[in-house]
């Protein structure tokens, strides 16, 4: 391509050699075979860095790769390593504060932090419920004990506060030894395909091991959590009414709506607790069979849903192991009690944290569709059972 | 992520009087429970209720 150029006063000298630069240089002659030296077999450099690479990537691609990932594995494992020693530090310190212990209790926290538990056998299915609630309350009941012999005189709030600050630190324990066994063991074998799902799983551990880093302080303060919005929204109905202890760390209360017997139930606050709703439900139900049961309680938002939203559904609102949902769903069938649910949707993250105000705000907007539900799928004379799940602590009723 | 600032989130107390349902907000303090009655209410002399507690982040 010949340029003609046009030359002018205006051009400086630096524009005029670039110019003459561009018509010296001729792209559409450009020969790729000599280039690249491929029209003959005379340049073995050239032919060795084409080939050489192609080898290397085919004996070696998958150990380049597992050095690329391990590097950024490291960096959470790096991450998790912090989060687990915090939490434990964190732990140890609130109680030589709160509990005023007699002796040193680091030795006895480190035994607590590597208590495990053993999940019953499940080749045989039948049963396993009953099993599985049996194993997780000896574990929930003697941990508990235990660390009351730190110091007897400690109130059972703040032992709620310890154990779930226990609890915390313990997941976080595990979660960076599991992760960093199958690091190591990656690393061990130079075996690439062990270290895809540790890849694919980190980031999600790394959402959650963040999420109980950060729930810490509001545990240690005894603030409401975004998973306290069921036991905030029925505490304020419990307010003023006749209450009874009904399960472990549970209470019922009792009140009318417009003609009809509301029951009302949720943990004992402002302690650190979930209750026992399935035990309570049973034995509301074995007195005084309620014509409907309303479960309101937080539940996790997908990906691009807006945080405290509310939704309502079908079937028993309520996370953990799944021991209480199976005790609820079981007595509701038997009965022939219609459940349904009222959701807040959060993040992991709002769950285990201090409430957001987002989430805070929309409790009297729960109530009312509470009563909403009441009033169109009830007669006046029925009973309805209403259950706030989800951690209480803060909230009292 | 590179360039988004670290957040910081700032507990705080909804006070609400049972009266006259005028509320004060403020600094949440340690031994502040939902639904605990507080003090008294600064416009009517009524007694305040633990309306709501929260956070609210900011970007420090």
């Amino acid at each position: 391509m010949r340029v003609t150029l046009i030359p002018s006063s205006d051009y400086t000298n630096d524009l005029i050699w670039i110019y003459l630069a561009l018509i010296l240089l001729d792209f559409t002659n450009i020969d790729f075979d000599q280039l690249f030296g491929t029209n003959d077999q005379s340049n073995p450099i050239m032919m060795l860095i084409w080939i050489l690479p192609i080898f290397i990537f085919v004996l070696y691609g998958q150990r380049i790769q597992l050095a690329v990932t391990s590097g950024e594995i490291k960096k959470g494992i790096k991450k998790l390593d912090e989060y687990k020693t915090q939490s434990r530090t964190e732990l140890i310190d609130y109680i030589k504060k709160n509990m005023n212990p007699k002796d040193d209790p680091t030795k006895k926290i480190d035994r607590f932090l590597d208590y495990f538990t053993i999940m019953p056998v499940d080749m045989d299915p039948n049963g396993i419920v009953s099993k599985v609630r049996h194993i997780v309350r000896a574990r929930e009941d003697y941990s508990r004990e235990h660390v009351r012999s730190l110091s007897p005189q400690t109130s059972d709030i703040e032992l709620s506060k310890i154990q779930t600050l226990l609890e915390i630190a313990t997941s976080l324990q595990m979660i960076y030894k599991v992760i960093n066994h199958m690091y190591l063991t990656a690393k061990k074998q130079n075996n690439y395909p062990l270290i895809l799902p540790l890849q694919m799983i980190m980031p999600f551990l790394l959402e959650e091991a963040e999420a109980m880093q950060k729930a810490i302080p509001a545990f240690k303060t005894c603030q409401p959590i975004g998973d306290g919005i069921g036991p905030m929204v029925v505490g304020k109905m419990m307010l003023d009414t006749k209450k009874e202890s009904i399960a472990f760390q549970t209470v019922l209360g009792m009140t009318d709506y417009s003609e009809r017997k509301l029951l009302l139930l949720k943990a004992e606050g402002p302690a650190s607790t979930v209750g026992r709703p399935g035990d309570a439900v049973e034995k509301i139900v074995s007195k005084d069979r309620p014509d409907m049961i309303i479960m309101v309680d937080a539940s996790l938002k997908m990906e691009g849903e807006e945080s405290a939203t509310t939704a309502q559904g079908f079937g028993a609102a309520i996370g953990g192991i799944g021991t209480e949902r199976f005790q609820i769903e079981d007595i509701a069938t038997k009965n022939n009690i219609p459940i349904f649910a009222i959701v807040v949707k959060q993040s992991v993250k709002e769950a285990i944290t201090l409430m957001t105000k987002e989430i805070a705000d929309k409790a009297e907007n729960v109530r009312s569709q509470i009563y909403e539900m009441i009033d169109d799928n009830t007669k006046p004379g029925q009973t309805i059972l209403l259950i706030g799940v989800g951690n209480t602590m803060g909230v009292q009723q | 992520m590179m360039f988004s600032k670290e957040k910081i989130t700032i507990a705080y107390t909804l006070e609400k009087c049972k009266q006259c349902g005028f509320e004060r907000k403020r600094k949440f303090k340690e031994g502040d429970f939902l639904f605990a009655e507080t003090t008294k209410c600064d416009s009517c002399n009524g007694i305040t209720m633990i309306e709501k507690i929260f956070g609210e982040s900011i970007e420090k």
